[in-house]
């Protein structure tokens, strides 16, 4: 496992603003990483220097251990999938594939006949065999889509670089899309680093998630680690349905708990040093963790809540809920099944596994 | 089409309101003149004063009777070289505005400077060429004190040269104007893409910025080649004996000779070549029209 890209402590200021913070990290060869965060949290900005379309303010960009830092873009055996697919709108389908492989750069290294193979295949394996005669206009976003993805692999990069590539397309095409770009990262084995703000889809098709904010970098780590596990309160957040709670360590029968402000007690399985009592910590709970009864049913660590509002999303339900203590404490719980037992107003009992309380270690990054 | 039959009585006056002062204009300062020069171009002329008639003897004679198809040819040619000139510098002007002028504070100056010098007047702008290229001229002095040449150049003014550097001098800022709006349409993402793929920047230039540019590229040609065929300030001022170009032909025939059939007559065939030339590249303009 070696590192293809790493960047170094990238920075990227325009005009005052900070795009780009610190940022360091290396991607795996093979490995397909997503670039996570909202928009402003500098993600495209960290893949358009990787790409070499923009100047990093400081820090450094290897490939293969070699800085590049200073290669203009078009040296860089990247291909990128622009958000807008960014296809040439007087060339044809076949020669928008073509467009790289007809360049002075690859002059000499292939031949008439072997570019012909190569667009054939290409377009064969996005499914556009019978399209290469129109131009990008004629095309549906999806059909765009699969040109511009097309036209990167087309010259056999060891890195392709995706900017929101499904950021235009409609919920259903996006679907179809996300797969075939994991079938596609899964036979082809190329490096992929993905730009996107859907967490889902960050999820879903990468190894490896990096999820970044306000241009600094997170937490970079597996998806179940990042979701399992999120290391501050800002990850947490952005990723899955949370519940942040904090509250005071209190140790009780020898286990540990945390008292949530209008007395209730969640206990935790993480254990805590000595002395910690009395310190305020933050936990979160998944939604989907968190286990709505019938009130009065729960014994012992049910806490007693009241429902506040129900959304029916199909295969789940989705309940807001107040917890009965006072203290305001709103909390959100994902029910499968999707029968709504229970209707808004209605006095419930909460229960959450421990093993699903997550003590977050890092105290969360202020919000701006 | 049909909602517009369809339109309530009261909305097609309303309309109709509306439609009255462009229309009259049109009527007054386009059709009736159009028409009041198709009239003069059938009469002919007898002591100097205008007989109506019915007769294509004067349009056959623009065609048959010298000089007038030769300076008709020679204002095509200036006009051409004109729009040539004026896209061949145009272009890295506009170029440079849409893609390498980073603020729009920079744009906006780069814009000004192209635009300014039509704030002062035409006849002032050739004027200056005269002084700049006279035999007691800017540049034959500067030459002169730089020892380059000993005697003045005489060959730099009153001839086609000068006409064309003038009119090109002049209608620039059209091709550069209708290049860079071409221009502003096309997609940073676009190059990016193709520097992305391994293209040089001339390589960009060459098959997706000019392919994309050209109807930009025709549009200011069409305008450039229009304005300067039609002329008459540079050659009167530049252009001496043997510049003389179609429009000073017909103020001659106009207001010396007093032949107005024959005056109209150039006049139509000029109307006529010139939206048969615009009609065509008009086409090529719309045919060459990527669709982003």
């Amino acid at each position: 496992m070696t590192a293809i890209i790493e960047a170094q402590g990238l920075e990227k200021h325009y005009a005052g603003a900070v795009a780009v913070k610190n940022l360091s990290f290396s991607v795996t060869e093979g490995e397909f990483l997503s670039l996570l965060g909202a928009s402003g949290s500098g993600k495209t900005t960290t893949l358009r220097m990787i790409a070499g379309l923009e100047h990093p303010t400081a820090g450094r960009i290897l490939f293969h251990g070699r800085d590049i830092t200073g290669v203009p873009a078009a040296q860089r055996n990247m291909r990128m999938v622009f958000q807008d697919f960014a296809l040439f709108p007087n060339l044809s389908v076949w020669d928008n594939v073509a467009f790289g492989l007809r360049l002075r750069i690859n002059r000499g290294r292939v031949t008439p006949e072997e570019i012909k193979a190569r667009v054939g295949t290409y377009l064969e394996t996005v499914q556009l065999s019978g399209h290469a005669e129109k131009l990008p206009h004629q095309l549906s976003g999806g059909q765009r889509q699969r040109v511009a993805l097309a036209r990167a692999l087309v010259t056999d990069p060891p890195v392709v670089l995706f900017d929101e590539p499904l950021g235009s397309l409609d919920a259903s095409m996006r679907k179809v899309m996300q797969i075939e770009l994991k079938r596609l990262h899964r036979t082809l084995r190329k490096t992929f680093i993905y730009v996107t703000h859907d967490q889902e889809e960050a999820m879903g098709l990468s190894d490896r998630v990096a999820v970044l904010q306000d241009g600094e970098l997170l937490q970079l780590a597996a998806p179940e680690e990042i979701y399992a596990r999120p290391n501050s309160e800002a990850v947490a957040r952005f990723i899955g349905t949370a519940n942040i709670l904090t509250g005071t360590l209190r140790v009780t029968n020898g286990d540990p708990t945390v008292e949530l402000p209008g007395g209730e007690r969640i206990r935790l399985l993480d254990s805590i040093g000595s002395g910690a009592a009395g310190r305020t910590v933050t936990v979160m709970i998944r939604g989907e963790q968190l286990k709505v009864g019938p009130a009065g049913a729960a014994v012992g660590e049910g806490l007693a809540a009241r429902v506040a509002e129900r959304l029916f999303l199909g295969d789940k339900v989705r309940y807001e809920l107040e917890l009965a203590g006072g203290g305001g404490v709103r909390l959100t719980a994902l029910a499968a099944g999707g029968a709504s037992r229970f209707v808004i107003g209605e006095a419930v009992a909460l229960s959450v596994d421990p093993s699903h309380v997550r003590l977050i270690e890092r105290p969360a990054v202020a919000a701006r | 089409m049909n909602a517009a039959v369809r339109m309530p009585w009261q909305e097609r006056r309303q309309l109709l309101i509306w439609l009255v002062p462009p229309l009259l204009w049109f009527a007054v300062f386009m059709v009736i003149p159009y028409c009041l020069l198709f009239y003069y171009s059938l009469g002919s002329t007898e002591y100097m004063t205008f007989k109506p008639g019915f007769s294509l003897a004067n349009l056959i004679r623009v065609f048959r009777t010298e000089p007038y198809l030769s300076v008709l040819l020679k204002s095509a040619r200036i006009g051409a070289l004109s729009a040539l000139g004026a896209t061949v510098l145009g272009y890295p002007v506009a170029f440079c505005l849409a893609f390498h002028t980073r603020t729009p504070r920079a744009k906006f100056l780069i814009y000004l400077l192209v635009i300014v010098p039509w704030w002062a007047a035409y006849l002032v702008k050739a004027y200056a060429w005269k002084t700049i290229l006279g035999t007691d001229g800017l540049l034959n002095a500067l030459l002169l004190e730089l020892h380059v040449i000993r005697e003045p150049l005489t060959l730099l003014l009153y001839n086609e040269f000068s006409v064309v550097l003038t009119l090109v001098y002049i209608f620039t800022p059209f091709a550069i104007l209708s290049i860079y709006a071409q221009l502003e349409r096309i997609p940073t993402s676009i190059i990016e893409a193709a520097s992305n793929l391994g293209a040089t920047p001339f390589e960009t230039l060459l098959r997706i910025i000019l392919p994309l540019s050209l109807p930009g590229v025709l549009a200011g040609a069409i305008i450039t080649f229009a304005l300067a065929t039609g002329d008459f300030i540079a050659p009167a001022l530049v252009g001496g004996p043997n510049a003389i170009m179609i429009s000073n032909v017909v103020i001659n025939l106009l207001g010396v000779a007093f032949d107005w059939p024959m005056a109209a007559s150039i006049g139509i065939v000029v109307i006529g070549v010139g939206t048969a030339l615009i009609s065509v590249a008009q086409y090529f303009e719309h045919r060459s029209q990527a669709r982003f």
